[in-house]
């Protein structure tokens, strides 16, 4: 199989057959299933690329990546565009296609305005965030990064609910600021290395290599930190994902949690820990500390709320919390965690916003308190509430337990502390897990509301995700071996 | 004057010649196309022969040059004129804007620019930014029609021709310490190394006191905002991106001549810090758009200067670019509220609500110059940005840097404010019975070649790079 271009495919094909949907013109019902099947087109391409691990990789790419790409685009500057991908590239990049998928499934009703520019921005909003997981160049990384932010931004401002312009606009801003200072660290970066090595470039394998005083290297890498840390989100930086969750529409809200959130662990993964192994060591226990702030502090707000959007919202920090400890220890175990907990937390959280997405378009509210009773009523929405509430309480036999075990048992060495604190926001999602399970499903009804069971389409996604969720959590072990190689590579630096 | 002084004169002879023979038309016949088709006709010719390489560089007896700085910047002079025409005609019928001053002021305006961006001589290079000037006094008040013309142009004159005094008055002081006008002599004799002369220095304070206005730098700035909200908005956008760039080319010529700007650092980095702070600041407040793009553009040329600053290390050609970036996004941004405007818009953000369902084209084009202004990627102002900070980061103004670059993400909020209304906010239902109006042909043709520019500037920005960094 030719695999030449095969990755630029990959990234531009949604923004292209984005671009086919403007010509549709009025014609929405039209649009959006071109867009499905675009969507499905590029999912098939990504699934493809999981036969391509056997490929000999091009001259020049670096080990572990079976698939790279290597053109020169902005020679006056040492930019190139380099695209690669390794195990962890391939995963995360078959779950943001499924995951848009997803989104553009469970909003297929909910959407009635606007259509085609609705499907528009999720095609590219999926070219942006498959070009962040292959860039292996950080100015075209750069862009990337930036470049998924705007479709995000309108998705919110104009189908979202409630204060959306508000959270909108502070989505943008937060996450913006963060990636300003990364800018400066990476031009920062681009000059230092290119005055020892007389060659400027912007790639990922060059930079590598380069040397740093240990106050310079502290602070590039906090720059870094700081822009993963807004996207991951990190515990005091994470205002912003509440508001933008709860405002934002269905398919805002399930690739926000499934796919953005994954952008900063993977920046810190693929960027920040190689390019600044001494600082990253240094900060370890910052980080570790706010990982387990970050468990502990959003299992408890979650228990506070009434607005499940917000509850899940929550607990989504809570579980990025676990992914960021299993990178701050950096041991292969702990990392292998953290990459598979990232996939679970995509796959369940998705499944969660798309449940509490269906009620609200059902009965128009949100509030925990106007449910009850669910089980009676609309029994095969209980029944997958009910298991995707379990995996996202980690359940063992579901998902989210095998990400978290790893996690835990990858850290409990480095750091003894921190990992028995980690431990007890394993236990801290039960609480709130249950009481939500307890108050909509099995809770006497309270308001009569008009809610109808699932219907075909809405099943057929959520089955798809519990059938990935079981069998991760039965058999990881073929992902856990594509993960294997590179994670061995990048923890080999560090003991 | 030989064949090769007549080659490089030519496309500032066509201009001239150009400017007359639309005034003399509109002593024969009264319909106003006539004189944009020959205004039209006239810069597009200048821009084509200025692409054209000439024989030898400097011309041998006029002491024009024709260097690459020069000729790239004429190319662009006349192409903005060009698209400033096109985006004229609708918007003077709407407006009443008639006669054939309009296009022949326009030409002379450009006249200035070329001979400023040709001048080898401090005299030429002043004559030059002045004729410009002087068309923009004109030009910003030439609405007639409407009460706060004459405060505009009046707003503008007034510190204009202050400015004038200062610029004067600094050449003069330059030229007493070097007794020469030639730019490569005199800047070598006025930014030696070691302490430079008293004299040479109170020049310097005062061409950059007169420059500092014609750039808007904070804070000589205070014009800005009633000029962009007075004139017509194709003036403005001539003005911002041409102007702008025209006395950016000003302190281009001269300061890479210079054996060492040191002396000059501090000036500047107040200037640069200021505009950036106050232009950025005051924007926030703002909810007239116009006067909102004024403060914005007052923190650009903020961002300009910290490039000037940073000039040995790539600072030059990151002002270059910058200066070619900004005008070509003020080209579609004052484009795109031409179109808005003309159709019945109001000037306000209030009145901008619910435009990007009512003029989706138009509101696209200006969603797109303000993330470019707002240097997100891929558009020439990140690239901009990006070569701007690149610069200051090598040369070590990293205090500078770092301030300007969270001073970005403070920008970003007022240009989201207008997206938000264009796109977010519904307007009340009585406008929207509104009928949907249509850009004419040729806003249709600038607002495209402009936003693909913007764009093209920013994914493939290699080739003006080559060119500049080979000026």
């Amino acid at each position: 199989m030719n695999t030449s271009l095969l990755l630029t495919s990959l990234v531009f094909l949604p923004l292209a057959g984005g671009f086919l949907l403007l010509f549709m013109g009025g014609r929405a019902q039209t649009a959006k299933i071109t867009a499905l099947a675009i969507a499905l087109l590029e999912a098939a391409l990504a699934c493809s690329t999981w036969f391509c691990q056997g490929a000999i990789p091009s001259a020049g790419a670096p080990a572990g990546f079976f698939l790279y790409e290597d053109f020169p685009w902005i020679e006056q500057l040492g930019i190139r565009y380099i695209l690669g991908m390794d195990g962890i590239s391939l995963l995360l990049v078959i779950l943001a296609t499924v995951v848009t998928v997803i989104a553009m499934l469970v909003s297929w009703r909910s959407i009635t305005e606007k259509i085609t520019l609705h499907y528009l921005l999720l095609l590219a909003m999926e070219s942006g965030i498959i070009g962040v997981f292959l860039s292996l160049d950080l100015f075209l990384f750069y862009l990337f990064w930036e470049l998924m932010l705007i479709p995000m931004f309108f998705l919110i401002g104009i189908w979202g609910h409630g204060r959306n312009i508000y959270s909108a606009v502070k989505f943008f801003l937060y996450t913006l600021v963060g990636s300003l200072l990364m800018l400066l660290a990476i031009i920062a970066l681009y000059l230092i290395h290119g005055a020892q090595s007389g060659m400027y470039s912007f790639s990922l394998a060059a930079l590598l290599g380069t040397h740093f005083s240990p106050a310079t290297g502290l602070w590039l890498y906090a720059a870094f930190l700081l822009a993963f840390a807004v996207k991951f989100p990190i515990v005091p930086l994470h205002t912003w994902l509440p508001d933008a969750h709860t405002d934002a529409p269905t398919a805002g809200s399930v690739i926000l949690a499934g796919l953005l959130l994954k952008t900063g662990a993977y920046g810190l993964i693929r960027f920040g820990y190689p390019l600044f192994p001494e600082a990253a060591r240094t900060l370890t226990p910052l980080l570790i500390g706010l990982a387990v702030t970050g468990i502990i502090y959003a299992s408890w707000i979650a228990f506070a709320q009434k607005d499940m959007k917000r509850l899940v919202a929550y607990s989504s920090v809570g579980h990025m919390g676990f992914v960021a400890l299993g990178i701050a220890v950096w041991t292969p175990v702990a990392l292998s965690g953290a990459l598979l907990q990232m996939l679970n937390h995509g796959l369940t959280t998705t499944a969660l916003f798309a449940l509490v997405g269906m009620l609200d378009e059902r009965a128009h509210t949100r509030q925990i308190e106007d449910y009850g009773g669910l089980w009676g009523k609309i029994p095969l929405f209980s029944v997958f509430f009910v298991l995707f509430a379990m995996a996202s309480a980690g359940l063992p036999g579901l998902n989210n337990f095998v990400g978290e075990f790893l996690v835990l048992t990858g850290s409990f060495k480095a750091a003894h502390l921190a990992t028995i604190l980690a431990f007890i926001g394993v236990i801290l999602p039960l609480v709130y897990t249950v009481r939500l399970i307890q108050e909509l499903i099995f809770q006497k009804e309270r308001r009569t509301l008009p809610l109808s069971d699932l219907t075909l389409r809405e099943m057929s996604v959520l089955a798809f995700l519990a059938l990935c969720d079981i069998y991760i959590g039965m058999h990881p072990a073929p992902l856990l071996d594509i993960l294997k190689q590179p994670v061995a590579l990048l923890t080999g630096g560090v003991p | 004057m030989t064949a090769t002084d007549l080659f490089i004169a030519l496309p500032i002879i066509l201009l001239a010649v150009g400017a007359l023979v639309t005034l003399l038309v509109g002593a024969i016949t009264r319909t106003t196309n006539i004189g944009i088709v020959i205004a039209l006709a006239a810069t597009l010719g200048a821009a084509f022969w200025l692409m054209q390489s000439p024989p030898t560089l400097p011309a041998p007896t006029l002491g024009l040059s024709a260097g690459g700085l020069s000729r790239l910047f004429g190319v662009f002079f006349c192409l903005l004129a060009a698209g400033v025409l096109c985006l004229s005609v609708a918007y003077n019928r709407e407006r009443g804007i008639s006669g054939e001053e309009y296009p022949s002021v326009l030409l002379f305006t450009t006249f200035g620019m070329l001979a400023l961006a040709s001048a080898t001589n401090l005299l030429t290079l002043f004559l030059g930014l002045e004729a410009m000037s002087f068309g923009f006094y004109i030009l910003v008040a030439i609405d007639l029609q409407r009460g706060v013309s004459g405060e505009t142009g009046l707003k503008y004159l007034l510190p204009g021709a202050l400015s004038t005094a200062f610029l004067a008055f600094g050449i003069a002081l330059l030229y007493t310490v070097s007794g020469t006008l030639s730019l490569h002599e005199l800047m070598q004799f006025t930014l030696t190394s070691g302490t430079p002369d008293p004299i040479a220095l109170a020049g310097w304070g005062c061409l950059l006191a007169g420059l500092a206005f014609k750039l808007s730098l904070a804070p000589a700035h205070l014009w800005t905002p009633d000029v962009y909200q007075g004139a017509p908005a194709p003036v403005v956008a001539f003005l911002s991106g041409g102007s702008k760039a025209a006395t950016i080319l000003f302190l281009l010529l001269l300061l890479p001549q210079a054996v060492d700007v040191s002396a000059l650092r501090i000036p500047l980095c107040a200037l640069s810090l200021f505009s950036m702070m106050i232009g950025n600041c005051a924007a926030l407040r703002q909810n007239h758009v116009r006067r909102l793009m004024a403060y914005s553009s007052i923190a650009q040329m903020g961002y300009v200067v910290l490039a000037l600053l940073s000039g040995k290390s790539g600072g030059y050609q990151a002002a270059a670019f910058y200066a070619i970036a900004y005008g070509t996004i003020s080209l579609a941004a004052f484009g795109a509220i031409t179109v808005i405007e003309r159709n019945g818009g109001g000037e306000t953000l209030d009145d901008y609500r619910g435009v990007g369902s009512r003029q989706p084209f138009a509101a696209g084009v200006l969603a797109l110059s303000l993330f470019a202004l707002a240097g997100i990627p891929p558009t020439a102002g990140f690239t901009g940005k990006f070569l701007i900070f690149s610069a200051a980061i090598r040369s070590g103004e990293i205090t500078l840097a770092v301030t300007g670059i969270l001073l970005t993400a403070v920008s970003v909020y007022y240009y989201l404010r207008v997206v938000v209304a264009l796109y977010f906010n519904h307007a009340d239902n009585t406008e929207d019975t509104q009928p949907r109006s249509i850009p004419t042909a040729p806003e249709y043709a600038v607002l495209i070649a402009a936003a693909t520019t913007i764009l093209i500037l920013g994914l493939w920005p290699g080739k003006l790079i080559e060119l500049l960094s080979r000026a």
